[in-house]
């Protein structure tokens, strides 16, 4: 349904998407993974052919997005990053708003409307002012004013910024709703949790570059299945410490690593009382411990060297 | 069609805003209703705005040459003249029955042919300081190429300025000018035996000849003949129930629209930062329908602020909408439709929302000042007339008064109606190429 080659955008001197490759099935909800500035919404704005690439291809359902962006546009629907609503005016007036510019009149939009309403329930609200919302019917109505025109693959760029928990986890119902209905996603996030939770497969982009590319499990099989094991060393241990676990089947030390001794432990659990008894041995604590499972932010901090979040 | 859909959604918008409403209809009609109170008048007829009453205060004046002084005063539409004896006018002033009284020397003719300084006075009533102050200023700018004229005539001809005093010859000088047109023609047609005439005579015909030679090489200098003009042109004569707010309610109506349609042109700004912008931009509306439900919305904005002013003006103030039913509807519908395209253009070309209106701010302020909002453009002086034509609130300004001052029938006489038609054409067709400019450039998100 999408296939991106070598795609190109450039601000200036600037390459704020630098060459990367994807493609997306009909039906699959894609996760673009990535901290903010990464360049997951400029690659979304190029697919929804708002800015011309400066270099590679990118095509929705066999259509060029520079070369044909009418019937790209006829195609896709977009859940921006900001509520891009009429806050002064009623959910109602909004997708009827909507619902006309693509064509929609009478019966049918009046139909489509209700749909709308309902999936985002909002129908007891819908005579209201947008800007007497939560922030959590915001979200589900910019989401749902994406869907007017039944499009056929749904951009959704970081569409739970802003919100809590509770209101983040219905839109996150939503959209499993919607992909399970056979809607082509693309999904752009810097949460790890949702990524991981909601899409099928996800690119990892850095820096307008995709680093990593693959299904949940093939990604944090790059990483490896250890778990990283990290606490305070004073320097003077380090050459005691390494000889003492180097020769353990159970353990790799992989050294200092942003400024702490880590360990790759097959079992995390079981390392740890051995790990506590030698530095009480030495006549030191156990400080600054940290235990991590492989996931997709080691991977990412692997790749990147930073967390999703700085 | 999808540009419509724009123009209705914006307008829902606009409906919807109560802060729009009160800045674009509620203040401008409070204004209204306190300039239209100001002016002296009540409201629903029961005392109309009437043009300003002045009483002209002389006892020496023929009769031949106050008529053409009452016509020209009355012409602008400001002023309904009296005349009365200096007591009469005195009572008057005080008990503010006329806002100024302005009194010509007895002697005038005697004082204009012997060269002597004419002094006119105006009396002002304390208790009408807008009126009366309107009347001094248009009585000082009427006076001042007379002046100019006197100067350069004093400096020119010596000899004229100082001529033989002879009461005989003033006296005899005064007769030739008593009573009306018929009678001074008969006494003028007698004169031949008079000793004084050919006196008379030379001395006229030499003063005129430097007079006219005056006139010609300034240029035509105003009054004399400004109100000569204009008495021509008032056929009918004077108009006692001359509105004043007739001239004051279009422009200070036109001026409140500049700052409204400037507005609604910036919620362009408004949508891209909301991002409803970028949605519109990926739906099957194209460039030239945006920009033409943007124009639109905002014309039409514009056209009710304006109508519903002009109702409460002819309403509460009797304010004249012209006898012609299509002059001023169409006066209305370009003005707005011009001022549309000159502030969407405006708001295309800034890059925020702030810069645009700062811009339209400033622009706003002068087109006023150049363009006769903020003074009567028959007394704007002539460079910044020059300069005020290349605003649409000009031609704007001139209409209206055509219709709602003079009742003219605008198709008549079509040149400010195609300036503002054309003006409109221009702006949209600018507007459109800086949207396309500024899109391709990713100027739009």
């Amino acid at each position: 349904m999408i296939q991106i080659e070598n795609l190109v955008k450039k601000f200036g001197s600037i390459r704020a998407v630098d060459g990367i490759s994807f493609s997306v099935q009909k039906g699959e909800l894609f996760g673009l993974l990535g901290p903010n500035g990464a360049g997951k919404t400029t690659t979304i704005n190029v697919l929804s052919t708002l800015l011309p690439p400066d270099g590679g291809t990118a095509s929705i359902g066999g259509y060029d997005v520079a070369g044909d962006p009418s019937a790209v546009r006829r195609l896709i629907g977009i859940v921006p990053q900001e509520i891009a609503l009429y806050q002064d005016l009623p959910a109602r007036d909004n997708l009827n708003f909507w619902g006309r510019l693509y064509g929609m009149s009478g019966k049918a939009l009046r139909m489509r409307v209700e749909e709308l309403l309902e999936m985002a329930d909002l129908r007891q609200q819908a005579g209201q002012k947008v800007e007497t919302y939560s922030g959590g019917m915001k979200r589900r109505l910019n989401l749902v004013v994406g869907l007017i025109h039944a499009p056929e693959v749904l951009y959704l760029d970081e569409p739970t910024v802003g919100i809590d928990a509770q209101a983040r986890g219905r839109i996150l119902e939503l959209i499993k709703e919607l992909s399970g209905s056979g809607l082509t996603v693309i999904y752009t996030t810097h949460y790890l949790e949702e990524a991981e939770h909601l899409c099928d497969r996800i690119g990892v982009i850095d820096r307008g570059s995709m680093v990593a590319l693959g299904d949940k499990e093939e990604l944090i099989d790059q990483v490896g299945d250890q778990d990283h094991i990290r606490f305070h060393l004073p320097t003077a241990r380090i050459d005691e410490f390494t000889r003492a676990f180097s020769g353990r089947q159970d353990c790799v030390v992989s050294g200092v690593v942003r400024g702490k001794m880590e360990l790759l432990a097959t079992d995390g659990a079981r390392l740890l009382p051995d790990l506590q008894s030698w530095m009480t041995a030495q006549g030191e604590q156990l400080e600054q411990l940290e235990v991590e499972r492989p996931n997709l932010e080691t991977l990412y901090l692997n790749l990147t060297g930073r967390g999703l979040r700085e | 069609m999808r540009m419509l859909q724009v123009v209705r959604k914006d307008l829902l918008r606009f409906f919807r805003d109560r802060r729009a409403l009160v800045v674009s209809l509620v203040l401008p009609l409070i204004i209204t209703f306190i300039m239209g109170l100001s002016f002296g008048g009540g409201v629903f007829g029961k005392k109309g705005i009437s043009a300003i009453r002045i009483v002209g205060v002389t006892d020496g004046i023929p009769q031949m040459l106050r008529d053409p002084l009452t016509e020209g005063l009355e012409e602008t539409g400001f002023f309904s003249v009296t005349w009365a004896d200096s007591n009469t006018a005195d009572e008057m002033v005080r008990g503010g029955e006329a806002a100024a009284a302005i009194v010509l020397p007895d002697d005038l003719v005697e004082r204009f042919f012997q060269f002597e300084p004419i002094r006119i006075r105006v009396w002002k009533d304390p208790g009408s300081p807008l009126k009366a102050g309107i009347v001094e200023q248009v009585i000082e700018r009427s006076l001042s190429p007379i002046q100019a004229g006197e100067a350069v005539y004093a400096g020119l001809w010596p000899e004229d300025i100082q001529p033989q005093r002879n009461q005989e010859w003033t006296s005899t000088l005064e007769s030739y000018f008593q009573g009306d047109v018929q009678s001074v023609w008969k006494q003028w047609k007698q004169a031949d035996e008079d000793p004084f005439w050919d006196i008379f005579q030379r001395e006229f015909t030499r003063i005129m000849d430097r007079q006219a030679a005056l006139s010609d090489a300034m240029e035509g200098p105003g009054v004399a003949l400004e109100v000569e003009n204009k008495a021509m042109t008032d056929a009918e004569g004077p108009q006692d129930d001359v509105n004043l707010f007739n001239y004051f309610l279009p422009t200070f109506s036109v001026f409140f629209l500049m700052f409204g349609v400037a507005a609604a042109a910036r919620d362009f700004h408004r949508e891209r930062e909301m991002g409803t912008l970028n949605r519109q931009l990926l739906s099957p509306l194209n460039d030239r329908d945006f920009v033409l439900g943007k124009w639109m919305a905002a014309a039409i904005q514009g056209s009710i602020q304006l109508l519903v002013l002009f109702l409460a003006g002819a309403v509460l103030f009797r304010v004249n909408l012209g006898s012609d039913p299509w002059s001023l509807p169409l006066a209305v519908i370009l003005t707005c439709t011009s001022a549309a395209g000159f502030f969407l253009l405006i708001t295309l070309v800034c890059r925020t929302e702030k810069v645009a209106d700062t811009l339209s701010t400033i622009t706003v302020l002068a087109a006023a000042m150049l363009g006769g909002n903020m003074m009567p453009v028959d007394q704007l002086p002539d460079w910044v007339r020059s300069v005020g034509q290349y605003f649409f609130n000009y031609w704007a300004n001139v209409s209206f008064s055509r219709v709602m001052v003079s009742d003219e029938n605008l198709l008549a006489t079509p040149q400010p109606l195609l300036m503002l038609g054309g003006s409109t054409v221009l702006f949209l067709v600018a507007s459109l190429v800086a949207y396309r400019i500024r899109r391709a450039k990713g100027g739009v998100l």
